[in-house]
């Protein structure tokens, strides 16, 4: 993923790790090095200042976690569970807009 | 670098020259584009190739063409296709019959495409596995438009016998 | 394995495959099954499998990967339209989404399962062959061929020849860029042909037989540019070797080195018309003419594989209908709005809408694919088609079977009436599916919706084609609508910006930009007083476009900014 809106993020402030799973190509949040979640709730925040660390660090495993498209994302700072600065990482957070049934929450409970 | 023709592997006998090795006086040699005058003034007889960029015009090549054996084409990238239109201006354009060679980074995925635009050899990129680029050769038994290769067509339909 | 349904003899309305072709399909299949075995373990990396992928139209977007099935020219048969709904159930969510390039997406596709998904298309002759990629796409076609009064030639034939000749061609499949092809049989232009790298428009030629005019260099994207007119009289014959010259220089000649520019309006514009057109010529003059000669053997040879509806309605077929239409003011409506004349006497074309005020444009349930499936082959001999406006058309319905038809559309929330009107949005699927969005289009498309929902208000407000784009690629044809609709990213939220006097038709034309880009809780209101501004100034049966057209676009910038 060369997109630069992958890329945008502020100096200070934190960020969590996403990537896409290869065989269902969902999106998952990175927990910890090689645990990967589909809650963003999940997420470890990692500090930008050590962000770019981190995501090599997953990149470079990417292949052998089943994981594709391995980047950062900044989230705000006020909020208590990890919320993505943009509209478009809410909405990979959070599922479609216009398909209240298909967002992870959502999903989770339907598999529970 | 390993050798592909019709999905064997074979030895190569080309020498390949950048634009400052020593030229041989003797024995076949690829040369660029920009060397071509002095690849062809080596004795009559001696092989000589010359290697194309993908931006090249295949009718520079038009009063050289018969006095080659092989031409080179390229593949920087895999997604960069000029090659297939190169060496099939080649065959159609020019007739040219000689050995016409990709290099550079093809996929396997690409070889009928090749062989269909009139590529007889590829210099496998490195690290290839030379069984995927043979089971690409034959993996259909018909195509639908018609190519260099003159295959046969399947009636009035828009098929060819691969 | 799918189960084994017996195919039709042959399909009404598309090419009937024989064994060649379905072994052609199989050996496909087995190839992308290897391509997925070797990405997932490792031999191949994502670099190198994405397009692989791509070529059989599988993208990783947003959030799963999406599969974009190919609807050769927009037509299905109804046994194909039952196997989409059962992918739609088994390996989906229930749904599919229908395309401006009259492809059917899935949006929550596992790789793992899609070599099986291909597999299951293939038993029905279906592939997602070249649905992505930087090759020959689909080729669209006219949604009313075969049946418009208007027509001039059924150019589904050339269509399908077109379909075989792009497949695997070996020399255009990595082109700079993606390359799309429309074709039309008639003078009134229902394919944007003027918008498309290559459009056709077949008409008689002189001596009886079929010829083309060709029309290049069209698009959208970020450098929406009305196609120039290349020639008139293509002999059917030399169809595809001229498409060979002109493909083959734009392959050689085209940009590479940036993705904004490699599209082939970019170099048509840069060589000029007539320097593009010498190089074709030039190419076309030294190819192998006798190799890519099109012979009408081979055209017939096509032709006879198309399944033909025996077309034999009861005399009074149209008085009945007249009678149903005083009888039921509801039905009459629909009638007016969702139907098009049709070339055989008591026969009609009509028009499924798939945009429910307040729904998602394009969206269908396997349930109403099965519906749909069922109706065709009760009212339109199992023959359906899908709009690059995101609708379904049944092409040759009895004028005295439409009342039933109608009533049972309306039963499975399938009849909309409001074709060509304001509730008649096209929508990409934005930011809330594409990896490449950056704005959501579809909440704007039902909000619109439901704020016109009202059938008389869009009866009352005419013709009217809204188009909305999530982002600059223009996958909503924001550039061809009467009112265009393109989301923008400022900082990571979304905001849109309004274009004006677009129309894909043959007065193609590109919207301009009317100001400032609007915040997304701005956007539905100030269509709406765009749409005041032109009920008050409109004269006569004017349509939007055509005020827009007269009065410029001072009026509607005070419309939508005055008031801010």
């Amino acid at each position: 993923m060369s997109d630069v809106r992958n890329n945008r993020r502020e100096a200070g402030g934190s960020s969590v790790i996403t990537a896409n799973r290869l065989l269902d190509g969902r999106i998952v949040w990175q927990v910890a090095e090689g645990d990967w979640s589909p809650m963003i709730k999940d997420a470890r925040i990692i500090p930008n200042a050590e962000i770019e660390a981190a995501i090599a660090q997953a990149a470079a495993r990417q292949q052998a976690d089943g994981l594709v498209g391995v980047y950062g994302v900044q989230i705000e700072s006020d909020e208590a569970t990890p919320t993505p600065v943009t509209v478009r990482e809410r909405i990979r957070a959070f599922g479609p807009t216009v398909h209240p049934d298909f967002t992870p929450a959502a999903e989770l409970e339907a598999h529970a | 670098m390993p050798l592909l023709e019709d999905g064997q592997l074979v030895p190569d006998t080309w020498t390949t020259l950048d634009a400052d090795s020593p030229l041989p006086a003797t024995g076949p040699v690829i040369v660029p584009l920009s060397r071509l005058e002095e690849g062809l003034a080596r004795a009559p007889g001696e092989k000589l190739g010359v290697a194309l960029a993908p931006d090249t015009e295949i009718d520079t090549l038009r009063t050289a063409l018969p006095r080659l054996s092989l031409v080179a084409v390229t593949f920087p990238i895999f997604r960069d296709g000029r090659a297939f239109s190169q060496a099939r201006a080649l065959r159609e354009h020019l007739h040219f019959t000689g050995e016409i060679r990709a290099t550079g980074k093809p996929l396997p995925d690409q070889y009928e495409f090749l062989l269909r635009c009139g590529v007889s050899t590829v210099a496998l990129p490195a690290g290839s596995d030379p069984e995927i680029w043979a089971r690409a050769h034959t993996r259909f038994r018909i195509a639908y438009q018609p190519s260099v290769r003159g295959e046969r067509a399947e009636g009035f339909t828009m098929r060819r016998v691969l | 394995m799918p189960d084994t349904i017996p195919a039709p003899a042959l399909p009404v309305g598309h090419y009937g495959y024989d064994q060649v072709d379905r072994a052609f399909l199989a050996d496909r299949v087995e190839q992308f099954r290897d391509q997925v075995a070797r990405r997932i373990a490792g031999t191949l990396s994502e670099d190198e499998f994405k397009p692989l992928r791509l070529m059989n139209g599988l993208y990783l977007q947003l959030h799963a990967y999406m599969l974009r099935i190919a609807v050769p020219y927009g037509v299905l048969d109804s046994r194909q339209m039952r196997e989409l709904a059962h992918i739609a159930r088994t390996y989906d969510r229930d749904y599919g989404h229908f395309t401006t390039r009259q492809n059917l997406q899935f949006n929550w596709i596992r790789l793992e399962d899609t070599p099986d998904i291909l597999a299951r298309l293939a038993a029905v002759d279906m592939h997602a062959i070249q649905t992505s990629g930087n090759c020959i796409r689909n080729v669209t076609c006219d949604q009313f061929a075969g049946a418009a009064q208007d027509e001039l030639v059924d150019p589904r034939v050339h269509a399908e020849i077109l379909r075989q000749w792009s497949t695997l061609h070996p020399e255009f499949t990595f082109l700079p860029r993606k390359f799309k092809i429309a074709i039309s049989g008639s003078p009134n232009d229902r394919v944007a042909a003027r918008f498309h790298d290559i459009g056709l428009v077949a008409k008689p030629a002189p001596d009886g037989g079929t010829q083309f005019d060709v029309f290049v260099g069209g698009g959208m994207g970020r450098t929406p540019i009305v196609g120039v007119h290349l020639r008139d009289d293509l002999p059917e014959e030399d169809l595809l070797a001229y498409l060979e010259a002109m493909v083959r220089v734009y392959n050689e000649y085209g940009r590479r080195d940036n993705i904004y520019k490699a599209r082939i309006k970019i170099l048509v514009q840069a060589l000029g018309t007539e320097g593009y057109r010498q190089k074709v010529d030039a190419e076309f003059a030294s190819m192998n003419r006798a190799r890519y000669r099109l012979p009408p053997e081979t055209v017939a040879a096509i032709r006879a594989r198309f399944g033909t509806p025996d077309l034999n309605a009861p005399d009074d077929a149209a008085a009945r209908l007249d009678r149903a239409r005083r009888a039921d003011p509801a039905f009459d409506r629909w009638v007016r709005t969702n139907t098009h004349p049709h070339r055989a006497p008591g026969y009609i074309s009509a028009v499924i809408s798939l945009k429910p005020a307040g729904g998602i444009p394009g969206d269908a349930t396997s349930a109403q694919m099965d519906t749909v499936a069922d109706l065709a082959d009760r009212y339109a001999f199992g023959e359906i088609r899908v709009t690059h406006m995101q609708n379904l058309v049944l092409g040759h319905v009895r004028q005295d079977e439409l009342h039933a038809l109608w009533q049972a559309l309306r039963a499975a929330d399938l009849a909309s009436a409001n074709i060509g009107l304001i509730g008649d949005i096209i929508a990409c699927p934005g930011l809330d599916y594409c990896a490449l969005a950056n704005a959501r289009s579809i909440p704007i498309a039902q909000k619109l919706g439901a704020r016109f929902a009202s059938p008389e208000l869009q009866e009352t407000i005419g013709p009217i084609e809204i188009k909305i784009s999530g982002c600059i690629n223009a996958c909503g044809h924001h550039h061809a609508g009467h009112i265009g609709i393109l989301g923008v990213d400022k900082k990571g939220e979304e905001f849109f910006q309004l274009t004006l006097g677009g129309s894909p038709g043959s007065d193609a034309s590109v919207g301009q930009i009317l100001g400032p880009a609007l915040p997304e809780d701005a956007t539905v209101d100030a269509i709406a007083r765009l749409v005041d501004a032109y009920l008050v100034h409109r004269t006569g049966g004017e349509r939007f476009l055509d005020t827009y057209r007269r009065l410029g676009a001072a009026l509607f910038k005070d419309a939508v900014y005055a008031t801010a």
